[in-house]
This record gives C-alpha cells, structure tokens and sequence, in this order.
C-alpha cells in the first residue's frame, strides 16, 4: 500500500472523526444537564445538512452564511422542543420519565427523517463546493478539507472558552455537577435546561454544514451518529470536550483505515463493536467525568 | 380464585377456543390480521418481562426477533425439521442473549436503553455482510410450504403461553427478585438477593419468545431481509405498544396490542402517504402523554369495567385477610448462640478512600458476638463509610473485614447479607412500589430457601406487627411517612435473619416514644435472639439505655473505644465534639 492513499484517509479520517465529535459534543452537553438522551441528535444533523444543501442549490450562498440562516431556527426548534415536548415529564416516576423522554426523541426522529424524506427526497445530498487543492509532495489536500477542520477547531476552542468562562456555560457545568445545589445558587434550571437543548440543537446546524462540505447526507443516516455519538461520548467522557474530539478522531481513523485495510461495508458497525468491547473492558462502565 | 377472576378466566378461555377457531371461517384476512395482533403481542409481552418488571428498557428487542428469525429461515432452508428449526432459533437467540447481557446490564436506566437500542444497526450489518450465512441484501427465501393455519395456531399458542408465563413470574421468587432490582439494585444485593444471574435469566427468557415471534412470522412469510427484521421503524412498535397499554401491568401489552395493531391496520387501509411520520407521532404523543398507559390513567383505574384491568401485580396477590390487630412480640428469628468472647466481626487496618479524600482511615476494630456498640463521630467522620465497607456498598481501598470467621474481600455483597450481616440505610431505601409486606417478604424468601413467596408473605406479617405497621400492611412503602419507612426498613433488615444488625440513625428526627420503640427493638433482638448491633446514633441518651460499648471516629480515625461515661470523659472525644476549650474544663 502506498504512503499517499494512507495519509489522504488519515486525513479523511481525522475530518470525519472531528464532525463526529462536534455531534457529540451537543450530545453531550444535552445529557449532561437535560439528563436525557436524545435519539433524533443525529438525525437532526442529517434534516438541517438536507436543508443546507438544498438552500445551497437554490440561492448559492457561501456555507458560512448558509450556517448563520440555519442556526436561529434550529436554537427555536431546541427550545420549544424541550419546553413543550420534554419538560413535563419531569413530573413524573423515573421509569415513566425514561421511557417518556425516548418515546418523544424516537419519535422525533422518525418524524424528521420521513418528513424530510418525503419533501427533499431520500437521494444522499451535499453541497457541491469546491475549492483549489493544495498538493504537498504526492498528497492532495483540497482547501474545502482544510476549511473544515479549521472550521472543527475554531468551534472546538470557541465552545471550549464559551463553558469555561461565560456565564452560560459555568451554569451549564454547575447543573451538570449538582442540579439542586446550582437552583439554590440562583441557576433557573428549567430555562438553562431548555437553552441547552436549544444550543446543542445549534452546534449541530454547523456540524452539519461542515457535513456536507465534504460528505453526502440522507434523511435516514442521523440514527448511525447518534450511535457514534454516543460511542465517543463512552470514550471521552461526558461533557468532557477535548476527550470528545480525541475519542472522535479515534473513531473517524478507525473508520478509515477499516475501509482501506479490510473492507468498507464494514465501517458502521465499528462503533457499535468499540462500544461493546469498552463496556466488556470497563468494569465500572466508564469515565463518568463531568464538564 | 377469587370471584373477581372468574369472569376473566371464563372470558380468557372463550376468547382463546374463538381465536383457535378463526381460520375455519375462511377469511384470509381475517386470519393474517390476528396473526400480526398475536406475534405483536409475543414481542411485547416478552419485552416487558425486562422492561415493566425489572425496569431495563431494551430498545434492542427486536435483535432477538431478527436472530430468531435467521436462525430459523437458516436451518429450514438447510431441510432440518420444522421442530428443530424453532429449537434452534431458540437456542442460538438464548446464546446470543447472554452474550448481549453481559456488557449491557454494566449500563443503567437511558445508557442501557441507548446501547441495546445500538445493537439494531450492528445486527443489520451483520445481515448485509455476512453474506455466507445470510444470503446479505438478497434475504432468504424459504422453502414454500402452505403453513398459514399452523402458523397462526403456533402463534397463538405461544402468546397463551406467554400470558400466562406473565402471571406465573410474578408469584415466584424470581419475579420478587426482578421487582426488587427495579426497585434499587443496591438494596436488592445488600438484602441477600443475587442480581446478575436474574438479569441474564431474564433477557434470555424474554429472548427466546422473541425469538420464537421471529421464526413463526418468518415461517408465515417465507422470506426474510436484513430490513424486516432489524429495521428501525418496525423495531420500537411492540415497545409502544406495552407503554400505550400499561408497562407492569398484566393487562398492559394486551391492550396496547389491540389499540396500537387497530390504529396501524386502519392506517394501512386509509392513509397512504406519510405512515413513518403519523407512526412517529403516535410514539411520540404517547411518550409525552402516557409513559405510564392508559391502564394506569385515572379514568381507567375509576371505573367500574375496566378498573380490574389497571390492576397492579401486586394487587392480584394481595392477602385477603387484611390486617389484624394484634401486636407481635416475637418474631420467627431463630435464637443464636452467642459467645462474648468469640469476635464476630473484625476489622483490621479498614481504609476507604475515594481519590485524596481518605473517608475511613486505618480502622481496626472488633466485635464480640452478642454486642450492642455505638458507633458515633461527628457528621463525615465515616461511620456510614465504616458501614458500607462492611456490607460492601464500597470495597475498601486496604485491610480487611472478617467477619463470622471469612474474610469479606472474597464475597459478593449477596453473600455477605446471607451470612448474616443485614443494615438499614439513614435515608431509608425501601422498594417504593412494593407493599410493605412484599418488603419484607423479599428478604425472607431470599434467606430461606424453602419458602415460597406466600409463606413468605405470611412470615412477613409478624415483622409487620412487629415494627407496628400492621395498618399499612398492604399499602406500597412510598406511600409511608419516614417514620414509617424508618420502622419498616428496620423489620426488613431483621428480615435477613442477621447476625450482624448494621443500624444507621434510626432514631433521629423521631418522637421520644419512638426513639424508646427502636431501643427496645434492638434490646430485644440482642437479648432474645443474639443479634449483635452496630448503631450508629447521634442521641446519647438513647445509646445510654442499650449500648455496651460506643466508639469514636473523626475524620475516619478511630479514636476512641470504651463504655460510655468513660469517653465522654475522654479528651479528644470531647475536643471533637466541643471544641478544645471545653477539653481542658473537665
């Protein structure tokens, strides 16, 4: 096998993997505070990377525009979604909830993917752009991929500073850490809940325009990430952001090199494979880090 | 039988002779309706086997129909007898279950439902790419055979069966032991019950009826793709379904069959586009509106007809007799020897650390048999840390604990509380949606082999009298005041026929009358049946009246050990309690 293939899938791995990990990131911080897993996480990206590249198609709009437009009714959608959707179970027993919160996210899921299915089609779809590729020696780098994973870093950092040091983000760790204790230090919780799912809901709208920069999206795909998702959420630990993109570019690579050494048809089922053999391996489960 | 069950058994009986009958009205349709309606109600009942009695959502259920169903089409296309191939589908599902088992029951509540529900896309790639075995993309096509009757009395058969495996778990031990780990898995070990194996007999059960669905639907069908039988969309139905019904409930699955298959059968006919969508929101609207069934909704429970059909479990079993008034003085305990000079509990250099936060430092400790020892210490000085080593809630960081002459590292926590340790919890833990009397039956089930589950009930009632609260018999234990949850988690403890009796503040936050009450319960369980007693107590007064001897912890260090009026003399004990100004004034 020659270098050049195995460096063009490790970078193609990395760029996947990064992607993984920014759905994992809004997985994570979603279950961190809300406390529940949402099954549509995934399937969401897939939705707003469809509307990406049919807004693309029509108007020709620059991807980081086509970021901006998406991104305010993603965060509406978030929030209500939580509010009128997820909130009132808290009322209820804890099996009545679980069951509860995976009923309503599998629904949503199902909903997205058929309705999108049905309006734009189930043909796999991206946003055609493509810039000029930068050759070093005998590898090709396309300027589109070096876009995207500044555009994985810079959201990565940004995200990092943005839970650290503002406001929002501290509250969201207090929550993460000690609900009660976070409400008794003046934390709404029920508003920092809804504003999560909102900005997790967000982070996807840019995860999903780096998506279809670089890889064909379908209405039925979302469900396979959330599995990764939340393979690299086992990983990385919850909340825990530079664990997450480790654990991602683990997996994107592993993806990669599955298909270049052995074969392809078998990439998907990697994720589920690590989860299981992490859950064998761990006797205690595994790294449950808060933020 | 009660007079109340009569109807229903009549009614089961009939409904059941009628739908053995329905082929012979020739209505194909008719027939593949009640097909559907049947193998729905086989993965529904199944799943809840796991879900409404242990409370483990597993969303991957249908991995059991699937491999049920391959393992069948695979041994008939292979010309093995029909026979043989339900036994295979059978036993390859049972194996694949235990496998699964292992590494999902490490998961808890959303984890363990998002990992089973994993297992969908890895068995659909496992179909696609294991061409060899399953024929990948194409599926398998079985051989063709008019099995439509058969089938459907297969089918029918297995859903009797399945009934009323639902109604036989839930008066046997195991399903105590499957309600106790829904309960708390925690409480569940440290009272004697060992979960792990419970978990995996469950699965397997519940595997192998999926299982069984798969390969009499596949039968039916004569084919099979990776699609149909691992697909997402059709994988969440029977699940649904139980929650539509009522998940826990006997009725539960039964009625969300008939409701959600209707609804589906009415969907199919009438409206063609969109089906995934309005099937979505259905799940959806019943996620956000009825997690707990329309069985458990008021104007079911209220009314006259259908209130016996939202019938908890538990309320099928419940003791007829009610309560009686009288109070117990002695319990069915048996009478230990003792001997003050033998240990019975030891603890040699106990540390328990979590990180940098040394909770119990360096303990040693020993306990005679027959004792009462108070074990006090400010708040966080580790006695509740002390108490969870030994029951080994924690495993201690070093040293070791004997206890009753073997070394606890080597036990389980199940072990431990069989050879006699049993404990109460400062914040009481008891089973919320067990009576009392289910409370404290678990228990005695599990420490004495020979009884079953109604002896065990009738042994309970003597605890019940015991702690007094013989009016709240069969009243569910979250429906108790902490008073009350506090006497019966003490009759439950007692329950573990101990010899060791771990108390953790009974008494505090209770009346005076009530702090006399538990110190001469635990007087009398010393005395009459020579259970040793740790009892952790911040009332002075109250370990006055009974304790041999206290012992002092700060800061996880043992630093005091004697009769009472001698370390309340005792400097460092005091510098503990009152600071060092008022050491130096005795």
């Amino acid at each position: 096998m020659n270098v050049e293939v195995f460096v063009q899938v490790l970078i193609g791995g990395l760029l996947l993997g990064g992607l993984y990990a920014l759905v994992a990131f809004g997985l994570s911080l979603i279950y961190g505070v809300v406390r529940i897993l949402n099954f549509a996480h995934g399937t969401l990206l897939a939705v707003t990377g469809v509307a990406a590249s049919l807004i693309f198609a029509s108007w020709q709009l620059h991807p980081v525009l086509i970021a901006l437009l998406l991104m305010p009714p993603v965060f509406a959608g978030g929030y209500v979604f939580y509010m009128a959707l997820l909130h009132p179970l808290n009322r209820r027993n804890h099996f009545e909830s679980t069951v509860g919160t995976v009923l309503v996210t599998v629904g949503a899921l199902l909903i997205l993917s058929d309705l999108t299915a049905k309006l734009a089609g189930a043909t796999p779809k991206n946003i055609p752009l493509r810039f000029a590729a930068i050759e070093i020696g005998e590898i090709v780098v396309s300027t589109t991929q070096l876009g995207i994973l500044c555009g994985i870093a810079v959201l990565t950092v940004a995200m990092h500073l943005f839970l650290k040091r503002s406001w929002f983000g501290r509250a969201i760790r207090a929550v993460t850490q000690d609900e009660v204790g976070a409400q008794l230090c003046g934390v709404q919780s029920t508003r920092l809940k809804a504003l999560t799912c909102a900005f997790g809901s967000a982070t996807v709208t840019i995860a999903a325009v780096l998506y279809v920069l670089s890889f064909p999206v379908d209405p039925y795909m979302g469900f396979g990430l959330t599995v990764k998702a939340f393979t690299i959420i086992i990983l990385g630990g919850i909340g825990n952001l530079p664990g997450a993109l480790l654990a991602g570019a683990f997996l994107g690579v592993a993806e990669g090199m599955t298909g270049l050494l052995w074969k392809p048809e078998w990439a998907p089922a990697l994720s589920v494979i690590l989860m299981l053999l992490i859950l064998v391996a761990l006797p205690q489960g595994f790294a449950r880090k808060s933020a | 039988m009660t007079r109340t069950e009569l109807p229903f058994r009549l009614a089961g009986v009939i409904a059941v002779v009628a739908l053995a009958a329905l082929p012979l009205l020739g209505n194909a349709y008719l027939v593949t309706f009640a097909f559907t309606v049947l193998i729905a109600y086989i993965l529904a009942q199944s799943w809840d086997w796991v879900a409404g009695e242990m409370g483990y959502v597993n969303l991957g259920h249908y991995v059991f129909y699937g491999v049920g169903a391959y393992a069948f089409s695979i041994a008939l296309v292979a010309q093995y007898p029909t026979a043989f191939a339900l036994l295979a589908a059978v036993g390859v599902t049972a194996v694949v279950a235990v496998l699964i088992g292992f590494p999902m029951f490490r998961l808890r509540g959303d984890y363990f439902a998002f990992g089973t529900l994993a297992l969908l896309p890895l068995a659909e790639v496992l179909a696609y790419n294991l061409t060899p075995i399953t024929n990948g993309a194409d599926g398998i096509v079985l051989p063709v055979q008019n099995v439509q009757t058969i089938s459907y009395l297969l089918a029918l058969g297995v859903c009797v069966v399945a009934f009323l495996m639902t109604v036989w778990i839930n008066r046997i031990r195991f399903g105590y032991a499957l309600k106790s780990v829904r309960n708390d898995e925690e409480v569940a070990e440290v009272i004697g019950v060992r979960i792990l194996p419970v978990k995996i007999k469950v699965l397997t059960l519940s595997a192998a009826f999926a299982a069984l669905a798969g390969a009499i639907q596949s039968w039916q069908m004569s084919y099979i793709d990776p699609a149909t039988v691992f697909g997402l969309n059709v994988a969440l139905v029977p699940v649904a379904m139980v929650l539509f019904g009522g998940s826990g409930l006997r009725w539960g699955p039964f009625v969300g069959v008939l409701a959600l298959a209707g609804m589906q059968q009415w969907l199919l006919v009438n409206v063609k586009v969109l089906q995934t969508t309005i099937y979505g929101a259905i799940i959806l609207l019943i996620g956000r509106f009825m997690p707990g069934g329309i069985l458990r909704s008021s104007w079911v429970r209220g009314s006259r007809w259908l209130g016996a059909l939202g019938r908890d479990h538990h309320e099928y079993i419940v003791d007829k007799r009610g309560a009686d008034p009288r109070v117990a003085a002695t319990l069915p305990l048996p009478r230990l020897t003792v001997d003050r000079r033998q240990p019975l509990l030891e603890c040699r250099s106990v540390r328990m650390a979590f990180g940098g936060n040394v909770a119990v430092n360096n303990v040693n400790l020993k306990i005679m048999q027959g004792e009462i020892v108070g074990l006090i210490g400010p708040n966080g000085c580790g006695k509740t840390t002390l108490f969870n080593c030994i029951s080994k809630v924690f495993e201690p960081t070093a040293g070791e604990i004997h206890f009753a002459g073997r070394n606890l590292r080597e036990l389980r926590r199940d072990e431990i509380a069989q050879l006699g340790v049993g404990r109460t919890y400062q914040i009481p833990r008891p089973f919320s949606d067990l009576t009392v009397q289910e409370n404290i039956a678990v228990p005695l089930m599990y420490h004495d082999a020979s009884l079953t589950p109604r002896q065990a009930l009738e042994q309970a009632r003597d605890f019940v009298a015991y702690a007094q609260l013989t009016p709240r018999l069969t009243a569910r234990a979250d429906s108790l005041s902490l008073q009350e949850k506090k006497a019966l988690e003490f009759a439950r403890a007692l329950a573990c026929k101990p010899k060791l009796l771990l108390v953790d503040e009974v008494a505090s936050g209770l009346t005076p009358a009530e702090v006399t009450r538990f110190v001469d319960h635990i007087r009398h369980v010393r005395d009459d049946y020579g259970v040793t007693v740790i009892w952790v107590e911040h009332i002075f007064s109250a370990l006055a009246q009974v304790v041999d001897r206290v012992v002092v912890l700060e800061q996880g260090a043992l630093i005091a050990d004697g009769a009472l009026h001698d370390v309340v003399k005792d400097e460092r004990v005091l510098r503990t309690y009152l600071g060092s100004a008022a050491a130096g004034v005795v």
